[in-house]
């Protein structure tokens, strides 16, 4: 008999957990990118300013996790098939998010010479880091025809 | 061989089409004939067609955030309504207000600062540079000096420009000053309004008719959305890289990817040549292979990444049928043309796909009823 593998389905619960941890952990980058653009380096001292964001994201991320485990129950009652949009607002913010951590190494006063090989190198573990998590997770099936 | 007569059906038909043909040709002729009474009937339609079509491209792109909140039970409609129009035009105002006087700034400072060098530029040191030699640079020089070709280009263009712009200035005025009470009439009773359009048509084409609205109502919306998300994306992200780079006059530059991404394929080639031009000019700041590797490296995310994610397949439509179209719109309606070609096409192929589903549909209850016989 063949054996047909059928892909785990996740509740809300663990969709919501992925998605709201990796908008903390994107959360100082992206900021920053968006402020960068307005030149906020020249109002604000930089170094207080990226400390000032990751307290708040350290707040945000204390207080989200509180509210998924309050959640949790019912969170854990909801599924979904696929978690498309889920993953197209992951994708979005990641793209933001690298150009923010690259942002980040120039105020932290790298060399920019190196600022091409970061990009690469960043994006390089993130398309891995979401492709995994989009086949494992979102249940996404990359290779289906259009 | 004894030939088939043609049955009294096909008759029917050739004598409608014949008909329709001839008809046709009269209007056409009819045209011709008064054209002063049909452009005054033309200017009429178009001042009421321009509000009417961009409340309903706005409607298209409100409407599903107005039923969203209703479906998470902030109503009743009045309110949904007010705080969606209360968050884009404090939206849209906000853009202006922050981003206006930087791009302005930037243009300000660019015939400041760069426009004289760059003339400068042309003036002196193009012709060492030139690629081409300076025997070819001379005689372009001498050819433009003598024929006058620019003044005359200038002399001739400038008129028709300000008459154009005139003519159409007066109706996209009116059309914005009306679009905010248009468009709060329409979403308040955007179903009143689509039942009262339905209640027109006749009962027995009703269904049919509902279902093909419905699809071009998803379809042109699903696309006015993307498209939309679209431009801030991409105009964000080449704002930002452009900035990284050290290109100066980065929101400019950005700006421009942001607006030109509303032609498909087309409008990040168009928004490239600018920066690689003045990068190729300019004495500081990244030198012209980086930026247009940068821009290569858009368009490669254009195309790969932020087209299939935002417009989630909605308009799998192959890239020369979106090409050929923007040509052939293009040339019909100009500049409009070319912005709305992709969703014309969908749309295209949207009433293509309804009715050759409506032939198989037909087809199979013929077949069905044959059977049950």
């Amino acid at each position: 008999m063949i054996k047909t593998v059928r892909p785990r389905i996740y509740s809300k619960f663990e969709i919501n957990t992925i998605v709201f941890y990796g908008t903390i952990l994107l959360f100082t980058p992206l900021v920053l990118v968006f402020t960068y653009v307005f030149g906020i380096e020249q109002v604000f001292d930089i170094k207080i300013y990226i400390l000032i964001l990751v307290i708040v994201s350290g707040i945000i991320g204390i207080v989200g996790t509180i509210i998924l485990f309050i959640k949790r129950d019912h969170l854990k009652r909801q599924v979904k098939a696929t978690y498309i949009s889920e993953f197209y607002y992951l994708v979005t913010i990641s793209i933001f998010g690298i150009l923010g951590f690259i942002v980040l190494y120039n105020y932290l006063g790298g060399s920019p010479q190196y600022i091409a090989n970061i990009f690469i190198l960043l994006l390089v573990v993130f398309v891995y880091i979401l492709l995994t998590l989009g086949r494992k997770f979102f249940n996404l099936n990359y290779s289906r025809k259009k | 061989m004894k030939k088939r007569p043609i049955s009294d059906e096909t008759l029917n038909r050739i004598i409608k089409f014949l008909a329709i043909i001839v008809l046709g040709f009269g209007v056409v002729l009819l045209a011709i004939q008064f054209q002063d009474f049909w452009n005054w009937i033309l200017r009429a339609i178009r001042a009421v067609i321009i509000p009417i079509g961009l409340a309903y491209i706005g409607a298209l792109i409100i409407f599903p955030l107005i039923k969203y909140l209703e479906k998470k039970g902030v109503g009743p409609r009045g309110f949904s309504l007010g705080l969606v129009f209360v968050l884009t035009v404090g939206l849209i105002f906000a853009a202006f207000y922050f981003l206006t006087p930087l791009i302005i700034n930037e243009i300000r400072n660019f015939f400041a600062d760069d426009f004289p060098i760059i003339v400068d530029y042309i003036n002196n040191d193009l012709r060492g540079e030139f690629i081409f030699g300076v025997d070819l640079y001379d005689r372009i020089i001498t050819f433009i000096n003598e024929t006058n070709v620019i003044a005359d280009t200038v002399d001739s263009l400038v008129p028709n420009l300000i008459a154009s712009l005139s003519n159409l200035l007066f109706p996209l005025l009116m059309a914005f000053a009306l679009l905010p009470i248009l468009l709060i009439f329409y979403l308040n009773d955007y179903e009143v309004i689509s039942e009262r359009i339905r209640s027109i048509i006749p009962p027995k084409h009703e269904k049919n008719a509902a279902e093909l609205a419905s699809r071009l109502n998803q379809t042109v919306g699903a696309y006015l959305r993307g498209q939309l998300i679209l431009m801030i994306v991409l105009g964000a992200v080449a704002t930002i890289v452009y900035k990284l780079i050290g290109l100066k006059y980065y929101f400019f530059f950005g700006f421009l990817v942001g607006v030109t991404n509303i032609i498909p394929y087309f409008g990040l080639l168009i928004a490239a040549i600018p920066p690689i031009v003045y990068s190729f000019i300019a004495t500081s700041g990244p030198g012209p292979l980086l930026v247009l590797v940068v821009n290569v490296v858009l368009q490669f995310f254009e195309g790969n990444i932020f087209q299939p994610l935002i417009m989630s397949h909605q308009l799998s439509i192959h890239p020369i049928v979106i090409i050929i179209s923007i040509l052939f719109f293009g040339s019909l309606f100009g500049t409009l043309g070319v912005i709305f070609a992709s969703p014309i096409a969908a749309s295209i192929r949207v009433i293509y796909r309804f009715f050759r589903d409506l032939r198989q549909e037909k087809l199979k209850n013929n077949v069905t009823e044959a059977t049950s016989t």
